[in-house]
């Protein structure tokens, strides 16, 4: 059987300064799926985030989504090639209204160019329109329609965090990495956020890859499970297979008889 | 000097035309899209010192003289531009204000092409008066004349028309910016002033509209340092000090950052208080000599900035909920 990956991360390497935060790692996503990515703190797995939307350079491998070589690009060639990210730390854009954070995300707006801008002003409102449109949708389904037209600095923590999740959908992604899409929202709204994640893979065919350290939810959601820890992947396989790996429990849990060295570890959470 | 005194003002009214056009520059790069910039004057001079080259060296015609020295502002803004803007902004305006000073310095000591300390007029020597406003005044007399007939020599002269010049390129100007700061290319804008990242990460080449945003600001620098050269008719790389970009921020501090409209308000603004104090003759100020009083003046125009940024921190127009959002 051959399955269609849309994203082969193939022995990919960082260092910062002489330190690994990835190193040789390898795994492939399914077209489709949502596949969790865990590990313990400084594991490498926003670090790996940052390398496959371009915020970061590999220093070695190759990252391919859907069959295009994709490491070393910009970060906003690999948005618009489908493949869009959140942060750990929401980047809402405080001094816009929540509505303007998604509006500004959607694709195919001449009026960002300046020419069209000045020149086209119709074809801009119309393609507005259907931008305002699609935003206002969205806002229901991430339950900010209230809010629509607050500066998004006003939000909390976890209305930041369903306002980046509605800001990646709003690029229309074929894919979509999510930085612990559930710290700091209350559990309810988390569990509508799983249900989106659910659907939108269900009627869109939207592949999810997902950094989370609730357990629970996390081998709940997901189709498969990588394991990174210390800059490589260490397991991947189905949440119950995961659940039952020596090698993680013992990644998350310590290794016996060997204490890691204080400062070994690169905080790459940020 | 009596303080209703026409011609006075007319000139002040100019200046503060040509101050909004300046500052309009620094509204595009710093107030909406977050690029400090504390070298703007570099633009203003590289206009002057380009125009005026080309016409007293090379006898070139104004408008393509005055072109040549538009593009010298822009190459230099991408010259600087281009190794600095994926820096953070605090860097940026390290190497913002060195550019500028390297201008000015160049200015003074290129003194066979600038003619140096001397300014314009010693661009063929000292012992050879160079002028290069001679185009730009045959421009301006025909319509100053139609003007006094329609309105009487008590109000239209040179600067009454210089008035209307620039005071029609500003609205003109404004309108479009105002066209472009609501259009989506506007929104990408301030969502890179708020956060970069975020902007790349849904699909903004952050680089490219930096770089437009770099080349608009040079424009518009250039053109105030050229209706500043053609409105006195001769400069020096002493009219070029970082001083002058802090005037334009200050406009822009006093109006109020975040609102397009507010530049001009406070370029009028500046341009009374800066002048304005020059008419604090009265006893006691009087006491002190009128070159001592200069420098009160300056006292002043701070002591007043400080006064109104602790009762209006928004500026006059500003939004004060915007200022307040962490």
């Amino acid at each position: 059987m051959t399955t269609d990956h849309i994203l082969q991360v193939r022995g990919v390497s960082k260092s910062f300064d002489g330190i690994r935060a990835v190193n040789e790692a390898s795994f492939e996503v399914e077209r489709g799926s949502i596949t969790g990515l865990i590990g313990p703190n400084g594991a490498g797995k926003t670090t790996m985030f940052n390398l496959v939307s371009g915020f970061l350079r590999p220093n070695r491998g190759t990252i391919l989504f859907d069959g295009q070589r994709i490491d070393g690009r910009a970060g906003h060639v690999i948005a618009r090639a489908g493949l869009v990210r959140t942060f750990q730390i929401p980047r809402v854009l405080t001094r816009l209204t929540v509505l303007e954070n998604m509006m500004l995300a959607a694709k195919h707006q001449p009026g960002e160019t300046f020419g069209a801008a000045l020149l086209m002003p119709g074809r801009v409102a119309k393609r507005e329109r259907q931008v305002r449109e699609q935003a206002i949708r969205l806002l229901e389904l991430i339950r900010l329609t209230r809010l629509a037209n607050d500066y998004a600095g006003t939000l909390s923590g976890g209305q930041r965090k369903l306002l980046e999740f509605g800001r990646a959908l709003m690029t229309e992604p074929r894919m979509v990495l999510l930085d612990e899409p559930m710290a700091g929202v209350n559990p309810a709204l988390a569990l509508q956020l799983l249900e989106h994640i659910l659907e939108l893979r269900a009627s869109e065919g939207t592949t999810f890859c997902v950094i989370e350290h609730d357990m629970e939810a996390v081998m709940a959601i997901s189709d498969r499970i990588v394991v990174m820890d210390e800059g490589t992947v260490i397991a991947v396989g189905l949440p119950e297979e995961i659940q039952k790996n020596e090698r993680v429990i013992d990644a998350y849990l310590g290794r016996s008889g060997e204490e890691p060295e204080p400062g070994s570890r690169l905080q790459v959470e940020s | 000097m009596a303080i209703f005194n026409l011609p006075f003002w007319t000139y002040v009214g100019v200046i503060a035309g040509i101050y909004t056009i300046f500052a309009l520059g620094l509204y595009v790069q710093d107030a909406l899209t977050g690029l400090p910039n504390f070298g703007h004057v570099a633009f203003m001079a590289l206009a002057a010192y380009g125009m005026a080259i080309l016409i007293i060296r090379l006898n070139v015609p104004l408008p393509i003289a005055a072109t040549g020295g538009v593009l010298a502002a822009v190459g230099f803004g991408l010259l600087l531009g281009i190794p600095s803007l994926r820096l953070r902004a605090d860097y940026l305006a390290i190497v913002t204000v060195a550019g500028s000073e390297m201008v000015r310095y160049l200015a003074l000591n290129l003194q066979d092409l600038t003619g140096g300390a001397l300014g314009s007029i010693g661009m063929l020597g000292p012992s050879n008066l160079a002028q290069y406003n001679t185009d730009w005044d045959n421009f301006l007399s025909p319509i100053t004349a139609t003007l006094t007939r329609l309105l009487g020599s008590g109000i239209a002269n040179r600067d009454f028309t210089m008035l209307l010049i620039v005071w029609l390129l500003t609205l003109v100007l404004m309108l479009l910016l105002w066209v472009m700061v609501r259009s989506p290319w506007g929104r990408v804008l301030r969502s890179i002033r708020e956060n970069e990242a975020a902007a790349e990460a849904v699909g903004k080449n952050v680089f490219g509209y930096k770089l437009q945003v770099l080349v608009l600001g040079a424009i518009l620098g250039a053109i105030a340092g050229l209706l500043l050269a053609w409105e006195i008719g001769v400069f020096s790389p002493d009219d070029y000090q970082p001083t002058v970009t802090f005037y334009a921020y200050l406009i822009l501090i006093l109006g109020g950052t975040t609102r397009l409209w507010a530049v001009p308000v406070g370029a009028v603004l500046f341009g009374i208080l800066y002048s304005g104090t020059r008419f604090l003759n009265f006893f006691p100020l009087s006491l002190i000599d009128s070159g001592d009083r200069a420098y009160l003046r300056l006292l002043i125009v701070g002591f007043l900035l400080i006064v109104l940024m602790a009762v209006r921190p928004q500026g006059l127009l500003g939004n004060r909920k915007e200022l307040l959002i962490q």
